[in-house]
């Protein structure tokens, strides 16, 4: 499988401690890891950092299989890699313009936006919400918005911090379903959680980051049509 | 009290009958402290940003220098500018003092720190996230930072109103560089001291209901603002 982004020994001190000290973490296409630790173990740092929202201390980053300085890697990951926040924040705006926020950057007619932004809210099945404001929605709906907004820029990489904390069990099931169909659509996903049981069944690989290292785990399987992939 | 009855009937005549002299004070003051806000603004969001978002040596300092110079006196502002642009000043020769120029930059000093300071508060008050949702999104600095003003527009609403308010009603900046020429540099605040001065209430009676009035609408609106800040955070 091709790999989009490795990091190679990523470095990030915070507060006079080694929070992260990496080895290696390469991004694959096409798959979708579990990212699991303690709480303050580093997981939303370290996603962060792939976003290019964080600066490491030190790292050496490959995109594509092409060599690059870290100011260039994080030009690469703003187009193509997506960070949702554990709560993501939605803009004090309609739906619509929530979700056609990153169009409008892109130079794209009107019509074009349109278009995308209707697929998008179809997609969602959130078509009914498109006029309201996006702070008045409820948490899975929110969610839902914040998928769509990312999945209609077209990511090659989406990062899910802890994506179904604090949220009820139906919303959690829908959340998980948007997740699938994400991986169906091909876009590689790395998923932090603390409960990796929960997300187990969506997840090709499993890392847990411990004393700031990542330690590849099995995943123990509980559908018979899924096959163990090893990572690294 | 018969002689403040019938003053503040003239006061109500003179507002209402279109009093040309009235209304052209009226109008300089709108005319400077509009333009005195609308230039001093942008600058100052972008320096409140830039104090909120970077860490640098002495922006601790900075924010207390300006936090400090909210409540500096209108006057002593006024002094400064006098000296600057007198005959005998660093700038005398632009020949800007009794002019519109010179109160507008008295007005622009006297309200920049507080636009700062409370513009400063909103920044700080804003969710990280939205800078970094508009970044992983695709936004460009500059974009990203016109969406973080979009989701605290109501903080800096607020700050702008309050420092409209500031210099709207200041009496020393404007009659110490503007001199109080009658119509041109004469503005409600120094209308009202003078007039007063002179006994004669009834102009300064519909002056001061002009302020007053004012003052009322820009805390309404303060405090819709403000609310509106609050609800939507």
């Amino acid at each position: 499988m091709k790999e989009i982004i490795c990091y190679s020994a990523l470095r990030k001190t915070l507060h006079g401690r080694l929070l992260l000290d990496i080895d290696s973490l390469a991004i694959h296409e096409h798959r979708c890891v579990a990212l699991s630790g303690r709480n303050g173990a580093g997981k939303s740092t370290l996603m962060r950092i792939i976003a290019g929202l964080e600066t490491p201390d030190s790292v050496a980053v490959t995109y594509d299989g092409v060599a690059m300085p870290w100011k260039r890697a994080c030009q690469q990951m703003r187009t193509h890699v997506i960070y949702l926040h554990q709560q993501p924040y939605l803009f004090d705006r309609s739906v619509t313009d929530n979700i056609a926020y990153g169009l409008r950057r892109q130079g794209l007619s009107i019509k074009e936006i349109s278009r995308k932004v209707s697929a998008a809210l179809d997609w969602a099945g959130i078509g009914h919400l498109q006029l309201r404001n996006a702070r008045e929605l409820s948490g899975g709906e929110r969610q839902r918005v914040a998928f769509a907004r990312a999945r209609i820029l077209s990511p090659r990489v989406l990062l899910l911090d802890e994506p179904t904390t604090n949220m009820d069990s139906e919303a959690r099931e829908q959340a998980h379903r948007m997740i699938k169909r994400l991986k169906e659509d091909g876009v590689s996903i790395l998923l932090s959680t603390h409960e990796f049981h929960t997300v187990a069944h969506l997840c090709d690989a499993h890392l847990s980051l411990e004393s700031g290292n990542l330690q590849p785990q099995t995943i123990n399987q509980t559908s018979s049509d899924r096959k163990i992939i090893p990572y690294g | 009290m018969e002689s403040l009855s019938a003053a503040t009937a003239e006061s109500f005549r003179l507002l209402f009958s279109g009093d040309a002299a009235l209304w052209v004070i009226i109008f300089t003051s709108f005319s400077v402290s509009v333009r005195a806000i609308l230039i001093a603004a942008p600058f100052a969001f972008l320096v409140a940003f830039l104090m909120a978002h970077l860490r640098y040596p002495g922006r601790r300092t900075m924010i207390a220098g300006f936090s400090a110079l909210q409540s500096i006196p209108a006057v002593v502002v006024g002094l400064t500018v006098y000296l600057v642009f007198s005959r005998s000043g660093p700038l005398g020769d632009l020949q800007l003092l009794f002019t519109h120029s010179s109160m507008i930059i008295g007005q622009i000093l006297l309200a920049f720190p507080l636009l700062v300071a409370l513009s400063h508060a909103a920044f700080q008050a804003a969710d990280r996230r939205v800078w970094e949702t508009s970044v992983t999104l695709g936004a460009r600095p500059s974009h990203a930072f016109f969406t973080l003003l979009h989701e605290i527009r109501f903080g800096l609403i607020a700050a702008f109103i309050a420092g409209f308010g500031r210099i709207i009603a200041e009496v020393g900046c404007s009659m110490m560089v503007g001199g109080n020429i009658l119509g041109y540099t004469r503005n409600i605040p120094t209308a009202i001291a003078l007039e007063t001065t002179k006994g004669e209430f009834s102009q300064a009676i519909a002056l001061g209901m002009v302020l007053l009035a004012m003052a009322l609408l820009l805390n309404g609106l303060l405090a819709f603002f403000q609310g509106r800040g609050v609800m939507t955070s």
